[in-house]
């Protein structure tokens, strides 16, 4: 177990030979559950005396209630119990969810956006009966003064958007990367053959999973079963068991089924949790099981956190050497204000000289939080700069990518002193990402200068270059364990997370099986039963780099322990000890494979995992034959666990140079008479270290193109500036991608093994859609040679813009 | 009081004015592979068959459907239709709380044209919205459970 805290290094530990991992075609665990419309999500639950709760919300952007009057809404038939925020059994705070513990107003008497759950929530007979009954509440609000505009925000005399938190402004950052320092500045100006300036914005965008935020609270006397829509199960247990003056851990049962989708979103805010409390205890009141729900609009509030104003001064030499970058940007509701825009010029570049100063501040908007991305400032950032340089300069993006490459300041060479000080192998993974895509893409022979190419149809056509680094790096933990099953000898892989649907389950069994020498088909894993184990679930782009070592870790444990059982007695009793299976053999000479067990001096002695320990199966714990004069079979149970803690970039004193990049191209054609931008083709290029589950990597790498084309070109929550009010609320107005949005796009892998993960692998979920948003400016800019540096890029901008010229 | 035929069997409920097909399938009839995304006719995700025209379950009455035969997705599995299969193999799905529609969809696509080209496919699950981004991989799972159905 040594290697266990070894993940600031290249690993050590590969494997000689790799049967499942990294082939194409193993099979997908939940893949006919979720054809055959079998998969059970927790929208689908349904107990015997079940009530509907909803929630009442605010109709203003920032309003308090002075008076409500509950008493036509508890009288309308089917209502069984309603929750008021002036209830006295509500504590005044409680942990609701987020990273750490958090101390949140479970249903609180202001609201601070419109649209927020506020005052009351009913328990009725169906969810039709709660809805009409929230419209006989009757409520006496306060109306507040609101502010919507980031950069109102800021100003002096801007009205307070929560003066509860924050009575002295809107400005936040909780000393946290307000400032981003490198270098001096003034100096690398000087160097500069030439100085840029430019602005960019970002509108809000949000998460929007298929499934509605839900969840089920029923009391088994006073153990609490819950259903929970949840990214993270072990969030959702400890919360759970800080409540009403503390509820054992071991009395909490928790059911995390499938999940439709999650992307970080709403799982994180630190009040997701409050659905559950208010339905605790209406259950409790009411002895019924309680099933929350949100409506589709109410999980429009909130959203990812570049929502703000981004300005830009960058000098470089003519050969696009970036000598300085200065940058000011302010964002609006960051729940975590801890990521800056940019921390990727200083993580995966050689820029040496660097200031940012952020501005984080409150507005009357729903709380943001990482999206499929936790970075999208940054990558935002990145691509505009780099695009805008190359552009300035009359170069190529590609070259001015590659000549900047590197980290913290430093330039290559460094760089590749670090990974073979680390042990990796010395590769330059930009520049074969790079290569591969620019074939791909047809680069060398479709890139054009800017607004010149016009195409048969009548459209601009427009080429595009981004890169990035990949991510494997916040902090995170996990354990997970495998036993053997008695009889048959399969292996169950026990580790609560939640199936959001990257298929991280299967690799999770391809490890598994790899190690242990058994057949994938032996190996299943049901992430929806609690063993009381919790691993990482597929976030934070954390998702092999810490389960991966976990179930390895378990693997390996569990392989020697099989190979030592096999060469010693089978158990005892009191009656003596069975026969070792392999006599005359030590667990050296042992070794697995397709789930047999043999001699590896002699591979025609051997014995399938089943055979080995199936007798010990057969009495269960009974071991009733003894009495009968045959002495039954026994083992020692076959179990071991693993388990893992990352250390990430995140760590301040940086442990981690990042290795492995991604490149990626976009095609667009642009219609001058609509506005309209037509994605026609994608090529994502992602060094992922290692391939573990092939389709699981090529399928976020289009899903990640698919919801980072949506937010560059149409992702948009509207609000009307003048009440304050959400306008688009749902999946008419609000420009999700469809299938016909965005071209063919190639899913290119690249292996380098210089991920800090096991196997060398890095992550893949959640780079591409962040990087690709802000690839539509470039893309739009080689079409018409204007710069639109207002996202997302809507026709009527493409055609204010066109009319400018 | 409607009577109506679903996956084969028939039914006799008492609606509500209210209800839609959505809730009568899937909360009263349990029948979950109908799924609710939207809310409101714009991501097929609880689409079924209905005479043999896929419809958006969230936009019809449920008592608008007297005497209509119903196919849902738990017919088009019980059947052993080749899409559950192809679906399954090609990863056309992530969280999967999408693809029962699309499925369902395609069904009606196939039931009407069993030899379709990849643009038709496209056309007919362009109404299926996808929010994990499956959708290069729904043509291929389409055009494989076709080939099949044709003996292939
Ligand atoms: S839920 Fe019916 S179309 Fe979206
Ligand atoms: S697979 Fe998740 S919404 Fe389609």
């Amino acid at each position: 177990m040594e290697e266990m805290f070894d993940n600031l290094r290249a690993d050590k530990y590969p494997l000689k030979e790799y049967n499942y991992i990294g082939r194409r075609g193993p099979r997908r665990i939940d893949g006919f559950q979720k054809a055959s419309g079998n998969a059970v999500y927790t929208m689908d639950v349904q107990l015997p005396g079940m009530l509907h709760m909803r929630f009442l919300t605010s109709p203003y952007p920032h309003a308090a209630i002075k008076n409500m009057d509950t008493s036509k809404a508890e009288s309308f038939p089917g209502v069984r119990a309603i929750l008021r925020y002036d209830d006295p059994e509500l504590p005044p705070i409680a942990d609701l969810g987020g990273h750490v513990p958090s101390a949140e107003v479970v249903l609180p008497g202001i609201a601070h956006f419109q649209g927020e759950e506020v005052g009351a929530a009913v328990a009725a007979d169906t969810e039709a009966v709660a809805e009409e009954a929230l419209k006989l509440v009757e409520v006496e609000w306060e109306e507040r003064p609101f502010v919507l505009d980031p950069e109102e925000a800021l100003k002096p005399d801007a009205p307070l958007a929560h003066p509860e938190l924050l009575p002295n402004g809107n400005h936040y950052n909780a000393g946290l990367l307000d400032v981003l320092e490198l270098g001096d500045i003034s100096q690398g100006f000087a160097e500069a053959d030439k100085v840029i300036e430019f602005r960019s914005e970002r509108r809000l965008h949000t998460w929007i999973g298929p499934e509605r935020p839900c969840g089920v609270f029923r009391w088994n006397g006073d153990c609490p079963e819950v259903w929970v829509k949840q990214q993270r199960p072990h969030i959702a247990k400890r919360v759970i068991s800080s409540w009403f003056g503390g509820v054992p851990m071991n009395k909490i049962k928790m059911h995390c089924l499938y999940q439709g989708a999650s992307f970080g979103g709403w799982s994180q805010t630190p009040w997701n949790m409050a659905g559950h409390y208010c339905a605790a205890v209406l259950a409790k009141r009411t002895g019924r099981p309680v099933k929350w729900t949100f409506t589709r609009r109410e999980d429009f509030y909130g959203g990812e956190m570049d929502e703000g104003v981004y300005y830009y001064k960058v000098g470089a030499k003519n050969d696009g050497t970036i000598t300085a970058v200065q940058g000011r940007a302010v964002l609006a509701n960051q729940i975590w204000p801890v990521f800056h825009f940019l921390k990727h010029l200083v993580e995966n570049t050689r820029i040496p000289n660097i200031h940012g100063q952020l501005f984080v501040v409150k507005t009357n908007k729903g709380p943001t939080v990482p999206v499929r991305c936790e970075q999208n400032a940054n990558a935002h950032s990145l691509t505009l700069i780099f695009d805008h340089v190359a552009d300035a300069f009359g170069l190529d993006p590609i070259e001015v990518a590659l000549k900047n490459d590197g980290a913290d300041g430093h330039d290559m060479d460094w760089l590749n002193e670090r990974k073979a000080e680390r042990g990796f192998e010395v590769r330059d993974s930009l520049r074969e990402c790079v290569e591969k895509g620019k074939a791909a893409i047809g680069w060398y022979n479709r890139w054009h200068p800017p607004g010149k190419k016009r195409l048969p149809n009548g459209r601009m056509h427009g080429l595009a270059f981004t890169w990035d680094h990949e991510w494997d790096d916040s902090a995170g933990s996990s354990e997970m364990a495998i036993r053997i099953e008695r009889n048959d000898g399969t292996a169950t892989i026990l580790g609560m997370g939640s199936d959001v649907g990257v298929d991280a389950e299967n690799s999770y069994c391809q490890i598994a099986a790899d190690e242990l020498g058994m057949r994938l088909d032996d190996v299943y894993y049901n992430p929806q039963a609690d063993p009381g184990f919790f691993r990482m679930t597929p976030d934070s782009s954390t998702n092999m780099s810490v389960n991966g070592f976990a179930i390895r870790h378990a693997a390996r444990i569990l392989k020697r322990k099989i190979l030592e059982a096999a060469a010693s007695p089978r158990g005892k009793t009191q009656r003596g000890s069975f026969p070792p299976a392999f006599p005359d053999a030590g667990p050296e000479d042992l070794d697995i494979k397709d789930s047999v067990i043999y001699l590896k001096a002699d591979p025609s002695k051997k014995m399938t995992m089943a055979e080995f320990v199936g007798p010990s199966g057969v009495a269960g714990p009974l071991v009733s034959h003894e009495n009968l004069g045959v002495r039954s079979n026994f083992s020692v149970p076959l179990f071991a666990f693993g388990y893992h803690v990352q250390t990430g970039t995140y760590a301040p004193q940086h442990l981690r140079p990042r290795f492995c990049r991604q490149a990626h191209f976009m095609e667009v054609e642009v219609d001058t008479e609509t506005g309209l931008i037509e994605v026609t083709r994608v090529v994502n290029v992602n060094d992922v270290g290692k391939v573990i589950n092939r389709a699981s990597c090529e399928g976020q790498q289009y899903g990640g193109s698919y919801m980072g084309v949506g937010r560059g070109r149409s992702e948009e929550v509207v609000y009307d500036p003048v009440t304050g009010i959400m306008l688009n609320g749902n999946l008419l107005d609000y420009k999700m991608a469809t299938m016909l949005d965005v071209g063919p796009i190639d899913t290119l892998l690249v292996e380098t093994g210089m991920g800090y993960g096991p196997y060398g692998v890095i992550g893949i979920g959640e780079d591409i859609a962040t990087v690709m948003p802000a690839l539509l400016g470039p893309a739009v800019y080689n079409a018409l040679g204007i710069w639109i540096d207002d996202f997302p890029i809507t026709p009527d901008k493409v055609l204010k813009a066109l009319s400018k010229v | 009081m409607i009577k109506l035929t679903v996956n084969g069997q028939p039914y006799e409920v008492r609606v509500e004015p209210e209800w839609t097909l959505y809730y009568l399938i899937h909360d009263r009839l349990g029948l979950i592979g109908s799924k609710q995304f939207c809310d409101r006719g714009a991501c097929g995700s609880c689409t079924v068959i209905m005479d043999g025209r896929p419809i958006l379950s969230c936009m019809a009455l449920a008592i608008e459907c007297d005497g209509a035969n119903i196919e849902t997705v738990e017919g088009i599995a019980r059947a052993s239709h080749p899409l559950i299969e192809s679906y399954a193999r090609h990863h056309a799905m992530q969280c999967g709380y999408c693809t029962p529609g699309f499925i369902v969809a395609a069904k009606a696509l196939l039931d009407k044209n069993p030899h379709p080209t990849e643009e038709q496919v496209k056309e007919a699950l362009a109404g299926n919205l996808c929010r994990c981004g499956t959708y290069p991989q729904h043509s291929k799972a389409v055009l494989e459970a076709a080939e099949k159905l044709l003996g292939g």
